[in-house]
């Protein structure tokens, strides 16, 4: 009984494991490391730029799965809250983050770009990157 | 520098996204440089008249470089107003265009702003965001014109600190006449001001206080307290303020609460229930006004309200249509 309880147990934990999927902020070298709250202020364009350097935020594709984790991991809110909230930042001068369409357009576009930032799942991070937080689903 | 702007200019044009849609106004070529607008259509219904208005007819034109950026917001402001009495006809038009906003900001760094032109008085929530497609009733709350001046002309100066909690402080600097000053509430040749914000997930409460003098001669301080919290389904959104003359006991006061529930997305109700006693035209008036909104799309309102005052001759009926571009 207990082995069967163990096994259980075991294939849940491994299950949640393969289920659950990681994803990162990251940023250029170049970025100092960022807290949570200034990474939601880079994204709503709230904070342009930090040591010098002007932030160049990149979302995905509204409807990709990453960005809708994103939106409701870190910046808390929704697609129709952002959407509100981007009107109102039109007649106030500030323009959305650039969107690209994949991830490999972003993290392409974050090697060549000092202070660009953007998210994207955890397998696809290498050394060239800073890695500025974690989260996952 | 240089080539930091082309190698962002190349991948946004070759992997660019976004698509336009209305209200995102649009971007001239590969410039630095955006172009939107927006405009207000109403109609105003009370015992005494009737008024067709096309009211705000506005360009923005706005864009930035590294730390660097502009708005100018460029306004045909009751550009046509038909009115009817019970005797009378008027038609009135107005061709003049008002340099509404025009400012330039600096971003010292990730917590400073700096700003020099002519901006909204950050002052509460309302004035901030003052056109009819992006608020939430045709009508403005009595708060937002009899306290302070909507605009100020010269420098204004912000601290934010972006923490789990978001604190800002903001300081706001005039003395000189006012740009444009057909616009202005007010005629005010110096403005003074403070304010600070706390925002802590979704709540957000604000202090305001300060100091204007009137082309008049005459002084005033004011001070306006604001609370907002806002969730996906409600929000609940109040101002409460006063105003006084200087060396004097002659004072003002003006506030509202205002309560929004959210039906579906595109359909909202409003309830806002307002006072106030305005000395320098001595109208001292409580009233409710209740409102509907249907946003087909976010930067297109259709607006219904009825308010009802404790001074009848007041009670009106006002639609309107506003579109963001």
């Amino acid at each position: 009984m207990k082995n069967i309880l163990l096994a259980i147990i075991f294939i849940f934990l491994f299950e949640c494991n393969v289920v659950a999927s990681e994803y990162a902020v990251v940023a250029n070298k170049n970025m100092p490391q960022l807290s949570k709250a200034q990474v939601k202020a880079i994204f709503l364009k709230k904070m342009l730029v930090t040591h010098d350097i002007k932030i160049v935020p990149i979302n995905l594709s509204p409807r990709d799965p990453l960005r809708i984790s994103f939106e409701k991991h870190i910046l808390k809110t929704n697609f129709r809250r952002l959407k509100s909230y981007w009107m109102k930042q039109h007649y106030l001068g500030h323009r959305p983050p650039v969107s690209l369409k994949s991830q490999k357009s972003s993290l392409a576009f974050l090697k060549k770009v000092d202070g660009a930032i953007t998210y994207i799942d955890i397998k696809n991070i290498d050394n060239t990157m800073n890695i500025i937080l974690r989260w996952s689903n | 520098m240089r080539t930091v702007l082309l190698v962002f200019l190349f991948f946004t044009h070759i992997y660019a996204a976004d698509e336009y849609q209305l209200g995102d106004g649009i971007q001239v070529g590969e410039l630095p440089l955006y172009v939107g607008g927006y405009f207000s259509v109403d109609y105003q219904k009370t015992d005494t008249s009737t008024r067709y208005r096309i009211d705000d007819i506005a360009l923005l034109i706005y864009g930035g470089i590294n730390k660097f950026s502009y708005i100018a917001e460029l306004e045909f402001k009751e550009f046509y107003l038909r009115t009817y009495t019970n005797t009378t006809s008027t038609i009135t038009t107005n061709d003049k265009l008002y340099i509404e906003r025009l400012y330039f900001d600096y971003n010292y760094d990730e917590n400073i702003l700096l700003r020099l032109g002519k901006y909204n008085s950050p002052i509460g929530f309302w004035n901030l965001l003052p056109v009819n497609v992006l608020r939430e009733t045709t009508s403005n709350p009595v708060s937002t014109f009899v306290l302070f001046p909507k605009f100020t002309t010269g420098i204004y100066a912000s601290y934010t600190r972006f923490d789990e909690e978001e604190l800002q402080v903001d300081v706001i600097v005039q003395n000189n006449a006012n740009l444009s000053n057909a616009y202005n509430n007010f005629d005010v040749t110096e403005h003074y001001g403070l304010g600070f914000s706390y925002t802590l997930d979704d709540y957000i409460f604000k202090m305001n206080a300060g100091h204007y003098k009137k082309n008049t001669q005459s002084y005033y301080n004011y001070a306006l307290a604001s609370m907002k919290y806002d969730t996906d389904k409600y929000q609940i959104m109040t101002e409460m303020g006063l105003q006084n003359r200087d060396q004097s006991n002659i004072r003002s006061y003006a506030g509202y609460i205002q309560g929004l529930y959210r039906f579906t997305p595109k359909h909202l109700g409003i309830l806002r229930l307002e006072s106030y006693d305005d000395k320098s035209t001595n109208t001292k008036d409580s009233f409710a006004v209740m409102g509907y909104t249907y946003r087909p799309v976010y930067p297109v309102a259709l607006k219904a309200e009825y308010q009802a005052h404790s001074l009848t001759s007041q009670n009106q009926v006002l639609f309107s249509v506003s579109v963001l571009f």
